[in-house]
């Protein structure tokens, strides 16, 4: 993770303040951990392209093992790692791809381009007062779940 | 000062240098100094020192020497024209003219001279064949025997000089260490002989310094696109030729701007003990091989924020044009509209299908539009419209005949209709006379 020259966060105050202190840019909070392959899959992709978005948005790992983590867990609701959750100055902003679960995105990117335009289109639609936008990629693009409630 | 009238016929009234006791002092002492060899004491020739004057005096010695050889080679060139003179532009080097002249002496057939050893082979053969074309005759015995003393002179005066070369070359270390330190020796010397001493080294600027000892003319018929542009001694040297060879026009530049300023601290004697020198050497190397580092890892820009620029909007005529092709056009207008209290037509009939609105309406009793020359388009004009020089008022269509209608023959003029049709600003389907926009005879 060193390597990809992207933080992991594991205590309360460090989310908090990275989400409050993130102004005028797309927050990208990715909730997993590491050891999970597809995690991993999705780690490399936003690393890769941290430096390329890093004019409009900055990009931070939430390891989901952690014990203060899981307020969050518990707030966003996520049982499925990885799980990414986009914020635009302390807004949490909600985005429709298809899925049942719009308020966060489930698994990986197929492509290093995909997850750069939903950023794009979370920053447009941010910048223009929106809280939902609408996903840019085909519905192929979209890797499908299955929603637990209730663990049913 | 009365005019002295120089005798051309004697040498000795021409070239005096070598009849001087000053030359032969010289020259004594200069042997003397290289069989004694290098002074005891290493460092620290001081101004005072007798050997230093020695010195200095050969470099002076040296730029007389040169000058006077050129007299020397004047002299023989003058006199040796009257037998070939087309050689001084073959062989511009003053001591190879000497030699060559010695070789071949008064002989006329080129053949039975051998030129080896003092010209390089191609010179060797251009020579014979100018020779054998030459348009000189034999000289005098006389002449010839004065031609062949000053030749003698000549060379004698460039063994001389080379000793004196040779001996300022061993004590380089002490006049100028910190010359000495950076280009080595023996190229230290050459610059300081060609320059004429440290003084006049040091006042040259570094642009000249770089191209000091670069040989000028290449012989007639050699090309000058292969041969380097600027390489004198300092390009020669050592540590230039030891860098890359794409590097060396810049190591020479590097080189020549270090070393005068080592000539600089020479000729002033700020630094005896050459430390300038050696650390200006290390500098220059040093710099060498930052050159030759690999520039650095290039890392992938950052996206630009996602409308953060305007897009750029272009006019003009070209847009304009462009956009004709999409434009309403007149024909849909019309179609577009649709008159007050009059039911359009229809293209299925009875109201179904596309309406034509006030297309065919207005009893032109046409349907059709012409589309008119854009506003934008190139005008041409019309073949018959030019002129060819038409003098007078007098149409093409008048004709020395007069016919009268009784007879029969009625002539039209189809430029006069044409004209009815002719001004863009007034539109067609208003007017009354049914008008056709074209007329062509059918044959």
């Amino acid at each position: 993770m060193a390597l990809l020259g992207l933080s992991t966060l594991t205590h309360k105050q460090d989310v908090d303040a990275m989400i409050r202190d993130t102004l005028d840019k797309v927050l990208v909070l990715r909730f997993g951990r590491a050891t999970d392959p597809l995690c991993m899959q999705l780690d490399e992709t936003l690393g890769k392209s941290s430096r390329e978005l890093s004019k409009f948005a900055s990009i931070a790992l939430v390891d989901v093992d952690a014990q203060e983590i899981q307020v969050y867990l518990h707030y966003f609701d996520i049982t499925l790692i990885p799980a990414t959750v986009f914020f635009f100055n302390s807004q949490h902003m909600k985005m429709d791809s298809g899925t049942p679960d719009h308020t966060k995105w489930i698994g990986a990117f197929h492509s290093k381009q995909d997850f750069i335009d939903v950023v794009e289109t979370i920053y447009k639609g941010a910048m223009r007062g929106k809280l939902i936008v609408n996903c840019p990629l085909p519905a192929d693009r979209v890797p499908k779940f299955e929603l637990l409630y209730k663990d049913i | 000062m009365p005019d002295v009238e120089v005798n051309y016929d004697d040498l000795n009234t021409v070239a005096k240098l070598q009849n001087t006791p000053r030359y032969h002092d010289l020259m004594k002492k200069v042997d003397e100094a290289i069989e004694s060899g290098v002074p005891a004491t290493m460092a620290k020739l001081s101004e005072d020192d007798p050997e230093y004057q020695l010195i200095v005096e050969c470099n002076t010695l040296s730029v007389d020497i040169d000058n006077e050889i050129g007299v020397i080679h004047n002299y023989i060139r003058d006199k040796y024209r009257l037998k070939f003179p087309e050689l001084e532009s073959l062989v511009q080097h003053p001591i190879d003219y000497a030699r060559v002249v010695k070789r071949i002496g008064n002989e006329m057939d080129l053949t039975l001279v051998d030129l080896e050893g003092v010209l390089p082979s191609a010179t060797i053969m251009v020579v014979s064949v100018t020779a054998s074309t030459t348009n000189g005759k034999p000289l005098a015995e006389e002449v010839l025997q004065k031609t062949l003393d000053a030749c003698d002179r000549a060379l004698d005066l460039d063994e001389s000089k080379k000793k004196v070369l040779n001996f300022v070359e061993s004590r380089m270390a002490f006049i100028a260490p910190n010359l000495s330190a950076i280009l080595g020796s023996a190229v230290a010397a050459k610059l300081m002989g060609t320059a004429g001493g440290l003084s006049a080294l040091s006042k040259m600027p570094a642009c000249n310094v770089q191209i000091l000892g670069v040989k000028k003319k290449n012989s007639a018929g050699f090309s000058s696109a292969t041969l380097n542009p600027h390489t004198g001694f300092i390009f020669h040297s050592e540590i230039v030729q030891g860098s890359p060879p794409s590097l060396r026009t810049r190591a020479a530049r590097l080189v020549s701007g270090k070393s005068t300023l080592a000539a600089r601290v020479d000729a002033t004697m700020g630094d005896r003990l050459g430390q300038t020198g050696r650390a200006f050497r290390e500098e220059i190397q040093k710099k060498i091989e930052k050159w030759q580092e690999p520039p650095p890892p290039k890392q992938p820009k950052p996206l630009p924020v996602p409308d953060s620029d305007p897009k750029k909007k272009r006019g003009g005529r070209r847009l304009r044009k462009m956009k004709e092709r999409y434009a309403m056009t007149d024909m849909r207008k019309l179609a577009n509209r649709m008159s007050f209290n009059i039911p359009e037509e229809s293209s299925l009939g009875d109201g179904l299908g596309e309406g034509y609105g006030m297309l065919g309406q207005a009893g032109s009793g046409k349907l059709r539009i012409s589309a008119g020359p854009s506003k934008l388009s190139t005008k041409v004009k019309k073949f018959k419209e030019k002129k060819y020089g038409s003098s007078g008022a007098t149409s093409g269509l008048t004709s020395s005949l007069a016919f009268t209608p009784v007879q029969g023959i009625e002539l039209s003029n189809p430029s006069a209709q044409a004209a009815l049709l002719g001004s863009g600003t007034q539109s067609t389907y208003f007017s009354e006379t049914g008008s056709f926009s074209k007329i062509k005879k059918i044959v």
